[in-house]
């Protein structure tokens, strides 16, 4: 047998679900009409970042060295895989981990492909996801078949949809919890993953789960949609459900989540996230990204009455076996320990074990077990260490290892006897570091370092403080060891500096006539109660001296917190005047002359500029349901071409006829959202609304267009002998089909376009304002 | 077997003598006497044993890399190479080399940097192509041979493959006796 000269050949389709198969094999297909220019290149980027691609710093083509901008060396000519996006640009590429769970091979897995197509490094995100930077989009195929190969996917990674589903990484084995949240996550995220509900929004939606309502656990107020377990007795008997929340949010305006309903039968759960979907859907901003997210709709409509939208929607749904099916497995599931549960009675202690006991040990409600955190360099983990922590989870846990949102990996249901040996295993590859989870413990987003909305290093910045608050860990006050700090590039929040007690934003400020990167210092978040506090910004401070920064307010907690006073009342109590006062002389640098480090960020020489911010692809563009169903019907329409070029002439000829009708439908979404997938219904509602009306009518041609579809589907219905110039025939006719379909759809734009014009003569309305 | 993907390692004699973080500076006014060849410059002196410095380009990355505790310049081709498997080699281990050698030179490390020309690492980065076998070994071998003699000239070395399944194929190069980068390269040019 000859040798598989791609992983499409090698991993045969036993390997890979037949549904994720298709999926990257139309994502490959999208690739190759972008290339031939038959995508627009906005279409083409949601495509792209619906399966988890995503762009980079400096994709655009050009980069600020310090001195000048360059314009970067890339082969690809005037191909775009967006909007100022060049083609053979690095790009990012996230995975999507629900629930952060991860099994030995899946790990095995991702550190290959980082050695293969990224840097060598999985990075662990702050929504449980995993992170690779400098992907070509060229290996993008590859790398989701391999994924797929051991039941990862991408899709819908990024993108105006559900993002990862996360979760409490204690959920099973936590001692507050309710109930084990695992299932009811691992359903949600499988319902909604490409449901038609959730295609059109007009930004994203992030959902997550907690089994309690007290600790950080899932931080679900922060959350567009957020769960906590609850339980109550109904007719004498226990019952599960949920108590619900939506439109949380951090981002630049954050807003806390209002509670929904208090008790969401778990019956509930799935078609209730449809309905608010259908609602968030039809109501959220479209045209101004600022604000489409579900927090504004909601600030609008006020939380009454979109309960009754969410309520009304619920009562139309048609009834769909998958809202409950997964529930008598929900109720069976339980993780299996790889070892028996035993206490370490005693036992070794290799050196520096108690001090990574005390910090990183976690005693599960189930006794004799322990859930341990391997904590992560800036989440950073190498391809190594990830194989490395693969065959350490088979010799101690086997598949119950999660990703976290604090960028760590939590080793659970390791037997309490196997500590000592877990950890000098961990220590062997440079991960026995303790103080997880304390204010050594720093999160950061990507910042400068790869994100094109970064404005100051945040992992610089992170990575600075993680170094000095190390070193004197051991000295730290226990009240301020227990803090923790976060780090975001920008305004925009990815590092959830809302909720630390000491937070920190990117921005830029003038100084002496130069850019000089600052931080707005973020006070008193709080994790606990899921996000149960926002901070308060109390002033921006020189990058280059925050740590000293970071010194002051925790030097002045120590010194002067009243009994037991948490970081949180305290900053409360002294209030943003003193606290500004305390930070007061640290917003003064010297001449760039006299101390020109200043001037530059974090581990990065280039004098500070602002020149390399590019446009965020956070939301990407908002691409209609329409626009998607025509770049959809030129998909398949270029499999036509492919199938007549290998004789396969009966499947040339009706996958012309379906990329037809594809397009009819994608005219008939323009006013029929719910248009469904029956052929006979798109067909009925697309000669009632588009050809009786004249709608879809050609100034020269008249109905001629409109006639190649309904005679194609007679002949594909008639079971008539398909020659090959018929099959010809038909996928010409095709063509001409979907490009009277979009001149169709380009005239109602333009004609929608003016109306709103006439309407709003600013063209500034939106409808949050309307 | 057509060669693609080709990486190639050459490793610090005294690691100690730099830290690493120096590395950021220097690739960053590499970049700047450079016009638009690489993208940018990546920071992992965070991690221990990992890919260090890195500057990345489209047609290869360069980077300071500490992977498996032994630091050395790593020359990583990603784009395709043409013309015969030698010349791939050829085109791969010069540019390894001309980098080695330019930071040598580089006036900020004043002589504390020197490459250890007598041990390489060669790796295929592309586990399709090149699965971690005695098999992909066999198929290496003549070309690797035939241009190592040219490398080496005359010097006797020994060649070991990485045995480990789970890592990407890799041949450890090792010669008798010491020889510098520079030499290699002026074997390579004659």
């Amino acid at each position: 047998m000859s040798q598989p000269e791609t992983w499409k050949e090698k991993l045969a389709a036993d390997q890979v679900l037949p549904d994720l198969a298709r999926e990257i094999d139309i994502y490959e297909q999208q690739m190759e009409l972008r290339k031939q220019g038959k995508i627009d290149e906005k279409v083409f980027a949601e495509t792209r970042l619906r399966r988890g691609v995503y762009g980079q710093r400096y994709d655009n083509g050009q980069r600020h060295d310090g001195t000048r901008v360059q314009k970067l060396k890339l082969p690809s000519g005037g191909l775009t895989k967006g909007p100022e996006t060049v083609w053979d640009a690095p790009g990012m590429m996230r995975i999507k981990i629900p629930f952060g769970g991860l099994n030995p091979e899946q790990m095995e897995v991702l550190a290959d492909l980082s050695e293969e197509y990224s840097d060598g490094v999985s990075h662990v995100t702050t929504r449980q996801d995993i992170q690779y930077h400098y992907v070509h989009i060229e290996d993008t195929p590859s790398l989701m078949r391999r994924l797929a190969a051991v039941g990862i996917t991408t899709r819908e990674a990024c993108g105006n949809v559900v993002r990862n589903v996360t979760a409490c990484p204690l959920a099973g084995v936590c001692r507050d919890e309710v109930f084990d949240v695992t299932p009811y996550a691992k359903a949600c995220s499988r319902f909604l993953l490409g449901h038609p509900d959730t295609q059109d929004f007009g930004r994203k939606f992030k959902i997550a789960f907690s089994g309690c309502k007290d600790n950080a656990c899932g931080l679900v107020t922060m959350h567009d949609m957020g769960a906590i377990a609850r339980s109550k007795v109904v007719n004498g008997k226990e019952k599960r459900g949920f108590e619900l929340y939506v439109g949380g949010g951090l981002g630049p305006v954050p807003h806390k989540a209002k509670l929904f309903d208090e008790f969401v039968p778990e019956e509930e759960l799935l078609p209730m996230a449809q309905a608010v979907s259908r609602v968030f859907a039809r109501l959220g901003e479209k045209r101004n990204r600022a604000r489409a997210r579900i927090k504004f709709l909601i600030a609008n409509l006020g939380i009454e009455e979109f309960r009754r939208l969410v309520l009304e929607e619920r009562a139309k749904l048609p009834s769909d076996l998958r809202w409950t099916e997964y529930l008598s497995w929900a109720h069976e599931y339980k993780e299996a320990p790889l070892k028996p549960a035993a206490s370490r009675n005693g036992g070794e202690r290799p050196e520096g074990f108690d001090r990574w006991y005390a910090t990183n040990v976690y005693q599960q409600r189930q006794s004799g077990y322990v859930a341990a955190t391997v904590a992560l360099p800036l989440g950073d983990v190498t391809a190594d260490q990830f194989r490395a922590l693969a065959s350490i989870a088979r010799r101690f846990v086997k598949d119950t290892v999660r990703t976290t949102v604090e960028q760590n990996i939590l080793f659970r249901w390791l037997s309490e006897a196997d500590l000592p040996e877990f950890y000098k295993a961990v220590q062997a590859i440079d991960l026995g570091e303790p103080d997880a989870g304390t204010i050594v413990d720093v999160t950061a987003c990507p910042g400068t370092d790869t994100c094109k909305l970064g404005i100051a290093s945040s992992r610089g910045l992170a990575r600075e403080l993680h170094y000095r608050l190390s070193e004197k860990s051991l000295e730290l006050d226990a009240a301020v060891k227990n803090l923790r700090i976060k780090v975001s590039g920008c305004f925009n929040s990815c590092g959830q500096h809302h909720i630390a007690d000491i937070g920190f934003y990117g921005i830029n400020r003038n100084v002496n006539g130069y850019q000089v990167p600052h931080f707005q210092v973020v006070l008193g978040g709080k994790l606990k109660d899921n996000a149960g506090e926002y901070g308060v910004a109390v002033g921006a401070v020189p990058s280059k001296r925050i740590p000293e920064a970071v010194e002051r307010i925790t030097e002045r907690y120590v010194r002067d917190r009243e009994k037991d006073e948490s970081f949180q009342d305290f900053v409360r109590r002294i209030g943003k005047k003193e606290i500004k006062q305390v930070l007061d002389d640290l917003t003064k640098i010297p001449s760039h002359d006299a101390a020109p480090s200043y001037y530059a960020d974090w581990g990065d020489p280039r004098e500070f500029t602002l020149e390399d911010l590019g446009t965020g692809e956070c939301a990407g563009e908002v691409i209609t349901q329409a626009e998607f169903t025509l770049a959809a019907s030129e998909r398949e329409l270029f499999e036509a071409h492919l199938f007549l070029d290998d004789g396969e002439l009966v499947k040339a000829a009706r996958t012309a006829y379906w990329s037809m009708v594809r397009a009819a439908q994608a005219l008939v979404k323009i006013q029929n959202h719910d248009v469904s997938e029956d052929e006979a219904q798109i067909l009925a509602e697309f000669r009632c609304r588009f050809c009786d009306t004249q709608v879809f009518y050609d100034k020269y041609a008249g109905s001629k267009f409109a006639d190649y579809l309904f005679k194609a589907k007679d002949f594909v219905h008639n079971g008539s002998e398909v020659t090959r110039d018929r099959a010809i025939q038909l996928v010409q006719e095709a063509q001409l089909f979907i490009d009277a379909a979009h001149a169709c759809h380009n005239k109602l734009r333009s004609t929608a376009s003016a109306t709103r014009s006439a309407a709003s003569p600013s063209g500034m309305a939106s409808a949050g304002e309307g | 077997m057509e060669l693609q993907k080709i990486n190639v390692k050459f490793f610090v004699a005294e690691p100690d003598q730099v830290p690493l973080t120096a590395f950021i500076d220097i690739f960053h006014s590499w970049i700047q006497a450079t016009d638009g060849i690489y993208y940018d410059v990546a920071d992992y002196s965070h991690m221990h044993n990992g890919p260090g410095i890195l500057m990345i380009a489209h047609e290869a990355n360069i980077s300071i890399d500490e992977t498996g505790g032994q630091r050395g310049l790593l020359y990583n081709r990603k784009q395709p190479l043409d013309g015969s498997n030698q010349e791939k080699l050829r085109c791969t281990f010069r540019a390894a080399l001309e980098n080695c050698l330019r930071l040598e030179q580089e006036p900020s490390l004043q002589g504390k940097l020197k490459f250890r020309g007598d041990k390489g690492l060669f790796l295929i980065n592309d586990r399709l192509l090149a699965p971690n076998t005695e098999e992909t070994f066999l198929l290496v071998r003549d070309d690797l041979e035939g241009f190592l003699g040219q490398l080496y000239r005359g010097v006797d070395y020994s060649l070991a493959r990485n045995l480990e399944p789970t890592e990407r194929f890799s041949v450890w190069m090792n010669t008798a006796v010491p020889c510098e980068v520079a030499e290699l390269l002026k074997n390579l040019e004659a």
